[in-house]
């Protein structure tokens, strides 16, 4: 089996992380949803030798932004920012075990969430639903899944 | 070389925070990035419009007959509330005329549209209609249910425009109460799924539960008269100048199929 290409890999599982995004939820499950976009980023950075990581996470997240009618580079600097926390624990989380993983994927949720929410606050003032917390926990119960679907679709 | 590389992007999206947020020179390119993400929408709409497809296929002679002997009855009652409608607004133009005022309740076009999925935001409530620039829908146009407003355009793309509804936190509405006049303005609660507040109004003014709110159309952002919502709960804080008021939508986005866009007067 060969495994795809990288930036070939990155755009077919971004237009399935968005698909995933918009799907119509009702608002308590979306805001308790996991950030799937970042998910499927991490597995990405981690399986994947790429260059420009951190101009890419930008750019899917201004998608994301535009997509759910954010702020523009809300999601973004949110993405940029957990993918770096990935990138500085990347090979200490290769070699991990899963459920390891999993606690890497929910501090890199909650720096995704803490600054989701300090642009929101900073823009909009302190006003949001607290299901929103339980993104990063979902994150990382949703990790075995999606790694496992991902690691399927990596070889051509 | 490596901080380079992590904060010259984070230097852009602060950049675009700061622009998005102060000025709207991004607002073209916003638009023609989602132009080209918009088939995303089309993908996961495809499940629904697949069902009402086959419903529609699946719909026998006699339920259509019967539907259509239902919707003529009704065609019939709102032609004849309409007549008693028109009766007064030629009324309430004449008065105005004699009055001198100068406002005039304007003839508006309503463009209907299904509704294609509800809130895929975090911490915006908003729904996607199926409609979109191809249309001629515009940002700032209003969105109407059968029972009140919805909200405003504030997205489109050539096949779907995206809708910030009246319960999101950062959608102000003019409000005035049915019953006495009484001003204020709403806006959604983050933290209450679905309910509106009313900011600004006294503790002197006589508002019940159960009292009505329209559009009042302060500040020409939508029309006026639509119903808003009704009270649900009325307290004074110590420590707040104003009432604590607060509203349960008349118009929810439960089983809400289609909605008419019109325009901002």
């Amino acid at each position: 089996m060969k495994t795809q290409r990288p930036y070939i890999f990155l755009t077919k599982i971004t237009f399935f992380a968005l698909i995933i995004s918009a799907l119509p939820l009702s608002q308590t499950v979306l805001e308790a949803s996991p950030f799937w976009l970042l998910l499927f980023f991490i597995y990405w950075l981690t399986y994947f030798p790429a260059k420009g990581r951190f101009f890419l996470a930008l750019l899917l997240g201004v998608l994301l932004d535009i997509l759910q009618g954010d702020i523009l580079g809300q999601n973004a600097l949110a993405l940029i920012l957990s993918s770096a926390f990935i990138v500085n624990v990347k090979q200490s989380f290769f070699v991990s075990n899963l459920s390891t993983q999993q606690v890497y994927v929910f501090v890199a949720s909650s720096i995704y969430l803490g600054l989701f929410l300090l642009v929101h606050t900073l823009i909009q003032g302190f006003n949001f639903s607290y299901y929103l917390l339980f993104a990063p926990l979902t994150g990382a119960l949703f990790w075995p899944l999606v790694k496992l679907v991902l690691s399927k679709c990596k070889h051509q | 070389m490596q901080f380079l590389k992590l904060f010259t992007p984070v230097f852009i999206a602060i950049f675009l925070i700061l622009s998005d947020y102060k000025f709207s020179y991004l607002d073209s390119v916003k638009q023609s990035i989602a132009k080209l993400i918009s088939p995303i929408y089309l993908v996961v709409n495809l499940p629904s419009q697949l069902y009402i497809w086959v419903d529609e296929q699946g719909t026998s002679k006699q339920a259509l007959l019967n539907k259509n002997k239902q919707l003529s009855g009704e065609v019939v009652r709102l032609k004849a509330n309409l007549q008693t409608r028109n009766a007064l607004l030629l009324e309430n133009q004449k008065l105005k005329q004699l009055l001198g005022a100068s406002y005039q309740i304007s003839d508006q076009k309503f463009t209907l549209s299904r509704v294609s999925s509800v809130s895929q935001s975090r911490l915006k409530k908003q729904i996607v209609i199926n409609k979109g620039s191809n249309d001629e829908l515009e940002i700032g146009q209003v969105v109407l249910g059968p029972k009140g407003v919805i909200g405003q355009i504030t997205q489109t793309t050539p096949l779907y425009a995206t809708v910030l509804m009246i319960t999101d936190p950062t959608q102000y509405v003019p409000i005035k109460s049915q019953r006495n006049g009484v001003r204020g303005i709403s806006k959604g609660i983050a933290s209450n799924q679905g309910n509106l507040v009313v900011n600004f109004i006294e503790p002197d003014f006589d508002v019940v539960v159960g009292d009505v709110f329209l559009t009042s159309a302060i500040g020409s952002k939508f029309p006026a008269g639509y119903p808003v919502g009704k009270v649900t709960h009325v307290e004074q804080h110590t420590d707040d100048p104003f009432l604590h008021i607060e509203l349960t939508p008349i118009q929810t986005t439960e089983q809400l199929e289609f909605v008419l866009i019109g325009g901002s007067d």
